[in-house]
Formats: C-alpha cells, structure tokens, sequence
C-alpha cells in the first residue's frame, strides 16, 4: 500500500478568493448585472409615470395645485453641462477599471476619487436645480408633474449618491488592503448604468418637449 | 454519468482572475469624444425651433430617439464591456432592459399617451374648469 500524501484543503489557492462557477462568469458580476437588469424595469416606471403624467400640472377638478410644470422651468444649459460631468465620470471610471488591470494602484486610486469628485458635482447641480425649482415654486407636492419629476430625477440621484459612496469607499478600502481588479470593474457597471439612465432621462424628460 | 454544461467560448476560465480583454485608454478616449459630440447634437436640437422653426420638431424627436439608443449602446458595449464579455451578460441585461419597454409601452398605450383623445386624467392638459350653476329645487331634490 502506498501512502498518498494529500495536500491540506487552505494550501489550495483560488484566484482572487473566487471560487468556480458553472456559467464562468464571477458571482458578483453576474449578480450586478442581473440587478441592472431588474433596475431597467424599475427606471422604466418612473419614466412611464412621468410620461404620463407631464402635461398634468394643477387645475384639475376637485384636487388643487400649481399651474407650474417642471418642463416649463429647465435650464438645459446648465443640465447639459451636469450630463457632460457625468459622461466624463464615466470616462474616469473605464480608467480606473484600465489602472486595476495595469496593476496600478495610485492611478486606479486617483481614478477612483476623480469619478466621485464628478459625480458629486452632478449631485451639486441636481441640487441646485431642486432648489431653484422650489424657489420659483415648484416643490414635490404642488402638483403631480411635479410629484413624478422630483421621484424619478430623484431616484436617480439617490442612485448617484450611492454610488459616489461606494467609489470612495473602495478608494479608502485600497489604502489598507489589496483591492480586486473585478470588484472594480462590478463597481464601473453600476456607475455606467447610472450613467444610461441619465441619457435616457436626459434626451426623454429634458431635451423632448 | 456525467453532465455537460454549455459554456460560452468567450467565458473567462477562471472567474474572478481579470483578463486584460478590454479595450486601451485611447479606444475609451474616443469613444467618448463620440459620446460628448452626440451629446452636442442633442442639446443643438433645443435651439432648432429658434434656427430653423417649429417644423423642426419633426425631424428633432426622432433624431433625439436615435442617439439616445446610439449613446446607450456605445457606452454598454464598450463602456461596460459587454461587447468583450460572455454573451450571458449582455441577453440578462438586454432581456431586462427589453421587459421594461415591452411592459411600459404596453402601459402607455393603454392610457392612451399616444393620442390627444381629451382624457383628462392622462398626458392631456387637463380640460379648462367652467362654473357650474346650481339650480335649487331640480331634479331630484
């Protein structure tokens, strides 16, 4: 009988701590791209809701409010410099991801903080937009238009602020430890799909009449 | 017994262990130079009521739609790298993404946002409040 000397299981090494999958795609990465998917949906909504609900400002039989609508107080040169912002975030973002791979922390670092410094000047503009808004009259109650305006740009900044979060928290994380390449990447899916989305709100809700 | 299971070509090996399959710095330079001149046709289109007249809206709407779909595209494609991942990734998302537009257009066009049918409940400016006059003693009372 010959003795077989087996190797102990935690000498095994995984690459990147990831273990096989049946489809070889990573579980996270498939999972943030099935929630993308679910996200469409829930974008979809909002923007069907106002869609719908655009032309309605106040005046109706039997409910009160303003006769104001959010389309009438746009200012798309300053929007089109917030879409601008966030486009080049995203330029930012595929240049982090591009640094990771290299193996380049300090670039991948600086990347990192670059696209949440962008995108918080988006959330800057989104706020003074609201402020504005509210100034002229216009807040989240006054009438429906309105109420579907401030949900979905709202939603959407909420998305924004989350993800502002997330950057600088692995840019912070990448201080102290080894960062993984795909966790960055998982982390430019979700920054480019805030990114879509606001294309889509932008050309539908802001630039068609 | 064994199982097979279908994986696709173009599926990483090792998941997790990052394949230096995307495209260069430069190719995302361009990419989204592409990005920002879409984005200066469509802000133009604003001020093509005051170039060129109200007409222009014709052309305008559809022009809007198509390089919404084009930037889209672009920067899912490369941007997200769905066009060097596996195949999977791209039918979850655009299956997603293509529920939603099913759903909602259906929904849309069941409330009639299409048409000017003067429902006052949706899309259309609601109708102009007139006084009612009451008239005591009527029918009824």
């Amino acid at each position: 009988m010959t003795d077989v000397a087996l190797e102990p299981i935690e000498d095994v090494e995984f690459p990147d701590d990831v273990h096989a999958t049946s489809t070889g795609i990573s579980n996270p990465k498939l999972a943030m791209w099935t929630y993308l998917a679910s996200d469409c949906l829930l974008f979809g909504g909002l923007i069907s809701t106002y869609l719908l609900y655009r032309n309605r400002p106040g005046n109706i039989p039997g409910l009160s409010g303003s006769p104001l609508r959010a389309s009438e107080l746009f200012n798309i040169p300053f929007t089109s410099m917030t879409s601008f912002v966030l486009l080049m975030s995203s330029l930012t973002m595929v240049l982090a991801v591009n640094s990771m791979i290299r193996g380049d922390k300090e670039r991948t670092r600086l990347w990192l903080v670059s696209t949440a410094i962008l995108g918080a000047m988006f959330l800057g503009g989104q706020v003074y937009e609201f402020t504005e808004f509210v100034r002229e009259g216009l807040g989240f109650t006054s009438n429906v238009s309105a109420s579907a305006f401030y949900t979905l740009t709202g939603f959407h900044g909420a998305h924004v602020a989350v993800g502002v979060i997330m950057l600088l928290s692995a840019a912070v994380y990448s201080m102290r430890r080894q960062l993984n390449a795909e966790a960055v990447e998982v982390l430019g899916l979700y920054w480019h799909f805030v990114d879509i989305v606001w294309v889509v709100i932008f050309a539908i809700v802001y630039l068609i009449p | 017994m064994s199982t097979t299971i279908d994986v696709d070509d173009d599926s990483p090996a090792h998941p997790g262990e990052h394949h230096d399959h995307g495209p260069s710095d430069g190719t995302y330079f361009k990419v989204f130079w592409v990005l920002v001149a879409i984005t200066a046709l469509e802000v133009s289109t604003y001020f093509w009521d005051v170039w060129f007249g109200e007409s222009s809206w014709n052309l305008a709407v559809p022009l809007l739609l198509i390089l919404m779909v084009v930037k889209f595209v672009l920067i899912a494609s490369v941007f997200m790298h769905l066009r060097f991942d596996s195949k999977l990734l791209t039918r979850i998302f655009y299956f997603g993404l293509g529920l939603a537009c099913i759903v909602y257009v259906a929904a849309l066009s069941v409330m009639n946002i299409w048409t000017d049918n003067g429902n006052p409940w949706f899309n259309d400016p609601p109708p102009a409040v007139t006084p009612t006059t009451v008239v005591e003693g009527g029918a009824g009372g």
